[in-house]
């Protein structure tokens, strides 16, 4: 891995220098999905003042083909984005799509194979529908529930809450990690989303409100969990010879990027295999791993004093405790601590998630891990309007998890000038 | 008419024994729609029922053994890497580790919940089901968990930690849900 030291003192760096986004919401029956992936690219396009036809690659984001009722849904965005003659791929892998179809792009544009390349995260969701019961939200966990592992778990009545709430519990056990805690990172994001005009949950509510919401899968309430939404983010990224080139006034490098995949089995991870040393079901390893590594390619030391703001994957408001954690924000199970204190409040020493997170802004799911770097590069530059952090270390962290017990995570760190 | 228009012809009079699965749904939506015409809203946008619906008969391959085991003989198997050692419970026939072959070894029925969940909402299929308790167990002489149901017998949660014992269907069919736990008092 070559450090962000190396590459910039090669010239070999990738900058963000484009935004855009539909705005999130439950349900957009008015677009059909490449209708919003345009939408989103017509905006990122303008923000970073380029022409479509300058665009050499495509990455879509683009979670789960029953979502959209279309296997293959990238080659019809392509098409509608006027890209044919351009390669395009989709990367899919759960929650953490967004992040590695990100990650995808910056490979393309790092290898020189590209000067400049699009990440399109785009999803629907809630064109899934119950016949049987007239209702959207049973069929929309159906099409999730078909990615638990079709011998040994999904005939047993799993589903995305359950298989992050075991990873809950033996956290609550392990570390005392209470449930209140958890509600105070949900009342943090839900209110933290009144700042952002493009977010599906604004809310201001309190610990009370999450503690008597009902269970969805314990310690999960409804509260405590985020819901499904529909909705475009696109970045525009490009090597820095072009940002040069064309005079990119306020580009936002890219510092760091650390990926790692843990056993999807989620009961086969152990304080003794590969990944022993960050722990074991209760912790997020490859979380740990991660950050690690996008850490050591960024050149980072001391997370805590050198990150500004955060933005993580907080599907469910104890997965985000434990990632303060393996993020090292805090020491080990000290989680819920650091949320109880304040220090990841707007106020606070260091912000998370104040695009409102995915409890907050909605978990359109390929667009997802998108919006939230898009959130960190916009932070960085100085664009994020009511919700702007103080950056003092040019530093900002963006987490991108996903699958069975959280077994796929990727986290990019992101810098000015 | 050319000879292999002919065997299409022919074809298409044969292939198709039954109505198709497909069909049945169908009718059932069309049913719901009668019912309840608002569901399309064409004044802004326009909006048609529709569905993805796939059959299938997969095969366990080599994990085959356990639910012959848990069929025939009520009886738990895990495998035993032959080179590191490894007794994985769900088994696979090759260690993920090392790289070797694993050999069938039968497991303790009796086991440590690792953590676990109690569902309250979850699919159509399984919401008459609810509430129910899922979670990871580990068998006493296995070294991975396997995520199966333990019985909440009127408590609200599982603890991690808890001993619990396999309990076997009367009935099997060779599914993973033949069996569930039950917290050894
Ligand atoms: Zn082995």
């Amino acid at each position: 891995m070559k450090s962000y030291l190396q590459l910039k003192n090669e010239g070999g760096r990738v900058a963000i220098v484009g935004t855009g986004q539909t705005k999130f919401e439950a349900r957009i029956p008015g677009m059909t999905y490449y209708e919003l992936a345009f939408q989103a690219a017509k905006n990122a396009l303008a923000d970073a003042n380029i022409e479509p036809g300058m665009i050499d690659s495509v990455v879509y984001g683009i979670y789960n083909d029953l979502f959209e009722r279309q296997i293959m849904p990238d080659t019809y965005i392509h098409d509608y984005l006027g890209m044919y003659g351009k390669p395009g791929t989709r990367i899919t892998t759960g929650g953490a799509t967004g992040g590695y179809a990100f990650r995808a792009a910056y490979a393309d544009v790092a290898s020189g194979l590209s000067d400049i390349a699009m990440v399109v995260g785009v999803e629907k969701a809630q064109d899934c529908y119950d016949w049987a019961q007239g209702k959207t939200t049973p069929e929309v966990l159906k099409s999730i529930a078909y990615s638990a592992d079709m011998t040994w778990e999904f005939p047993l009545g799993v589903s995305a809450a359950s298989s992050y709430a075991v990873l809950a519990s033996a956290h609550m056990k392990k570390y005392g990690t209470t449930e209140e805690q958890a509600a105070m990172v949900s009342v943090k994001n839900h209110g933290n989303a009144l700042n952002n005009p493009f977010a599906q949950s604004p809310m201001r509510i309190t610990v009370d409100d999450v503690m008597s919401s009902r269970i969805i899968s314990y310690p999960f309430k409804l509260l405590d969990s985020s819901l499904y939404t529909e909705g475009a983010y696109v970045l525009i990224i490009m090597n820095e010879k072009k940002v040069r080139e064309i005079g990119v006034k306020d580009p936002v490098w890219v510092k760091g990027i650390g990926s790692s995949n843990d056993k999807s089995f989620t009961g086969l991870r152990s304080s003794i295999d590969k990944l022993g040393k960050f722990g074991d079901i209760a912790d997020l390893r490859n979380h740990y791993k991660a950050a690690e590594e996008a850490y050591r390619m960024a050149g980072i030391s001391n997370p805590r004093k050198e990150i500004d703001v955060a933005e993580l994957h907080d599907a469910f408001s104890f997965t985000e405790i434990q990632a303060y954690e393996a993020m090292g924000f805090c020491e080990r199970g000290k989680g819920g601590l650091f949320v109880e204190e304040g220090t990841a409040s707007m106020g606070g020493d260091l912000p998370v998630s104040p695009s409102g997170g995915l409890l907050g802004a909605g978990h359109a799911v390929g667009a997802t891990g998108v919006m939230q770097i898009g959130e960190i590069a916009n932070q960085i530059r100085h664009k994020a309007g009511r919700r702007q952090i103080e950056i003092r270390n040019n530093n900002g962290l963006a987490h991108s998890i996903g699958g069975p017990g959280s077994s796929y995570c990727t986290v990019t760190i992101l810098g000015g000038n | 008419m050319r000879e292999s228009t002919k065997k299409a012809k022919e074809v298409l009079g044969r292939e198709l024994k039954s109505r198709p699965l497909e069909s049945l749904i169908d009718d059932m939506i069309l049913k719901k729609i009668t019912g309840n015409p608002s569901v399309l809203e064409s004044e802004k946008y326009f909006e048609v029922p529709d569905k993805m619906v796939m059959f299938y008969k997969y095969s366990y391959g080599q994990q085959s053994r356990f639910f012959k085991e848990l069929k025939d003989n009520a009886a738990l198997y895990g495998a035993r890497c032959r080179k590191c050692g490894i007794v994985y419970f769900p088994p696979r026939a090759q260690c993920s580790e090392c790289y070797s072959d694993t050999e069938w070894t039968p497991v303790s029925n009796e086991g440590v919940v690792v953590s676990s969940t109690t569902v309250w909402y979850t699919t159509s299929e399984f919401f008459d089901r609810t509430p129910y308790a899922v979670g990871y167990v580990r068998p006493t002489d296995a070294n991975t968990a396997m995520l199966q149901r333990i019985d909440l017998k009127g408590r609200e949660f599982i603890e991690p930690g808890e001993k619990v014992i396999a309990v076997f269907k009367r009935e099997r069919f060779g599914t993973v849900s033949d069996f569930w736990y039950e917290i050894k008092e």
